[in-house]
């Protein structure tokens, strides 16, 4: 491991590898602290910037972004007690407290120290568990990935917001639409009106910068609150001795969960922000504290997302199965760069696995150095007025967007999902399964296929071998536990907020 | 079970049936289903659709009993300035030029303000030319004609 893991620290340590890093996290930051953007619109809308990189290169740079964009998020929430996605919410309630109580100083200290310890120690377990999941993910065969699939797609539908059979809907839905274009198998052209551009099948990047960019904005426009000045002032930025007492065990703890919940399918940044808040109230010496503005409200959760955010890249890499909408957007830009993740990439393309794995290290380092030297310049950036900002974005989606394909036919559909995603927001229906939906759409057909040609045509071999058994099980018992009112109610609970 | 009518989850209903349903009339028109073991193009989206339908109908019919839930209002000026000036730079950027278009856009966009103030809107298209003229044009040199003149 420590020999590929110098490998990798010389592929992400070339000029052109560290300034992608540099820039990803940099420019994340700058979009992620922007008020209700959180890091599935930040990644979309960066994502046209990465096109033309080598492979390597652009997914380190989406790495960086991404990371980037999550701390950013923590910011506004701290400052202005505006998330951009879930995780944040969690953070909003001891860090806005500390704020108001004059401590957004250590507030944004801790979430930089707390994200930076648990973003080393996730890297490692990555680095040490994802060449031993490949070896598992190489004896699976189609019935067995299809089912894995099934599952991931399962699981992150039942753990999304709201109502299960809408997001499950979404899902379905999404992988609907991931059918439209030329049949791989057949050649034929399916539900593409005859329209040339189609044929390649709806794109992945206008689509989401449709239904999370632009319908961001417009449901921004709508809220006053977002246009509200930033007032607080930031006092030291570092933490004194007796709060890095303070702190210490939560981060451990937080890291701990943030990395087991990441790896989970449909697992990911906010279930796993809940979890070590809940846990940290629960456990903690300071209980009167919490909601409050406890300290240890603020190291936990931001140690946890963090860490669940490098973990959940480790079903992606090895089994090319994304676990929730951000993965599902990393596995859209490498499908474009010309990549299939799966279990054969750390094989046929060991700089790609070892140098992200390495980047991740030096992202994480990049966003303390960033974060709290700069941090005067992302409160500047809170003050500049809405106005400004929206039309701002709105030209940069428009640029990138055309500049996918050089194609005018591409922003019309960023339009059409810039509607779609706003009249969903409307009916409570999730965006992000559908996302996730029609990333493995395709896939699944494939295995789906290939699975039905190997048995002769019998479903039954979906439960006839042992792995895809089992896991069609987990999904079985995923859907039955949130159909129980009592594991619904404590879901809802916990996504409202703790 | 008293009727209590969801509007939120009787529209997404509606919606997810009637997508299904005429995505399932083309792929029957148009698309061979093949047999379970050498699929045709249309099998796979026979399930897909015919899943979203059966969801579509759970989700109308437990809709009409969990309300009232209102749809919120919908903010059509904003929507429709915002999704206007993005299609005005999908048609004119290949005619007119990325300057123009970027003016046009911003300028469209701007309107969503309650109060529009032209000093205010000029002075972003401005700086938003020197700065994607800088990032775009310079530094990542996409290619896009600038001037109406340049091909």
């Amino acid at each position: 491991m420590l020999e590929n893991l110098i490998y990798g620290f010389t592929v992400a340590a070339t000029f052109q590898n560290l300034s992608a890093c540099f820039i990803g996290a940099l420019l994340g930051t700058a979009i992620g602290v922007l008020p209700g953007i959180g890091p599935v619109a930040t990644i979309s809308l960066l994502l046209p910037l990465t096109f033309g990189m080598p492979p390597t290169t652009a997914i380190i740079m989406l790495a960086g972004i991404y990371y980037g964009a999550q701390y950013g998020g923590s910011t506004t929430s701290i400052l202005m007690n505006l998330p951009g996605e879930v995780s944040s919410v969690i953070t909003t309630l001891d860090g806005y407290q500390m704020a108001k109580n004059g401590q957004a100083g250590p507030a944004l200290a801790v979430a930089a120290i707390g994200s930076f310890i648990a973003g080393c120690t996730a890297t490692i377990l990555v680095a040490a568990l994802g060449p031993m999941l490949t070896a598992v993910a190489l004896s699976f065969g189609p019935a067995d990935y299809f089912s894995l699939m099934l599952l991931g797609l399962i699981v992150s539908a039942v753990l999304s917001e709201g109502n299960v059979v809408k997001s499950i809907a979404m899902m379905v839905a999404g992988v609907g639409l991931g059918l439209v274009g030329t049949d791989v198998q057949t050649g034929q052209q399916r539900f593409t009106f005859d329209i040339p551009e189609l044929s390649d099948g709806i794109g992945f990047a206008p689509m989401a910068m449709g239904m999370f960019g632009i319908a961001e904005i417009i449901r921004n426009l709508e809220m006053p609150e977002v246009r509200a000045a930033l007032k607080t002032k930031i006092s030291r930025l570092w933490l004194t001795k007796e709060e890095w007492k303070r702190v210490a065990a939560p981060i451990a703890r937080g890291t701990t969960l943030g990395s087991i919940v990441g790896i989970l399918p449909g697992g990911g940044a906010a279930l796993s922000s809940m979890g070590a808040y809940t846990l940290e109230r629960r456990i903690s010496r300071n209980k009167h504290l919490f909601g409050k503005g406890a300290i240890e409200g603020v190291a936990a959760p931001e140690s946890a997302n963090n860490a669940a955010a490098q973990t959940s890249f480790i079903p992606l890499l090895t089994l090319g199965i994304p676990a929730n909408a951000v993965m599902a957007l990393m596995v859209g830009a490498l499908i474009i760069q010309g990549i299939q993740p799966g279990p054969r990439m750390i094989e046929a393309q060991p700089d790609l696995f070892w140098g992200l794995i390495a980047s991740m290290w030096i992202g994480n380092l990049m966003l303390v150095i960033i974060n709290l030297p700069m941090i005067g310049m992302w409160v500047r950036l809170l003050k500049v007025p809405y106005d400004l900002m929206y039309p701002a974005i709105l030209i940069f989606c428009a640029i990138g967007v055309y500049s996918l394909n050089n194609n005018s036919f591409d922003v019309y559909v960023t339009v059409v999902f810039g509607f779609l995603g706003y009249l969903f927001s409307k009916i409570g229906c999730p965006p992000a399964p559908m996302l996730i939906g029609f990333v493995l759409g395709p896939m699944m057909e494939e295995h789906l296929r290939r699975a039905m040609l190997l048995s002769r045509g019998n479903p039954m071999v979906f439960l006839e071998r042992p792995i895809s058994a089992t896991l069609l099980a987990l999904a079985v018992i995923a859907v039955v536990a949130m159909a129980l009112p009592s594991i619904r109610k404590s879901k809802d609970e916990a996504l409202a907020g703790g | 079970m008293r009727l209590r009518p969801d509007a939120q989850d009787i529209f997404a209903g509606v919606m997810f049936i009637a997508f299904a349903g005429v995505m399932l009339y083309l792929n029957f028109e148009s698309h061979p289903i093949g047999t379970a073991r050498r699929m045709g193009s249309g099998y796979m989206p026979m399930l897909t659709f015919g899943i979203l339908a059966a969801l579509g109908v759970a989700i109308l019919v437990s809709g009409l009993f969990t309300g009232p839930e209102p749809i919120g209002r919908f903010a059509w000026r904003d929507m429709g300035l915002i999704l206007l000036a993005l299609t005005v730079y999908g048609l004119t950027v290949e005619r007119l030029g990325f300057v123009v278009s970027l003016a046009l856009c911003i300028g469209i966009a701007s309107v969503a303000e309650k109060v529009w103030k032209p000093l205010r809107v000029f002075g972003l298209i401005a700086f938003m030319l020197a700065l994607c003229w800088v990032l775009f044009i310079w530094y990542l040199d996409i290619r896009i004609p600038v001037f109406p003149w340049s091909r």
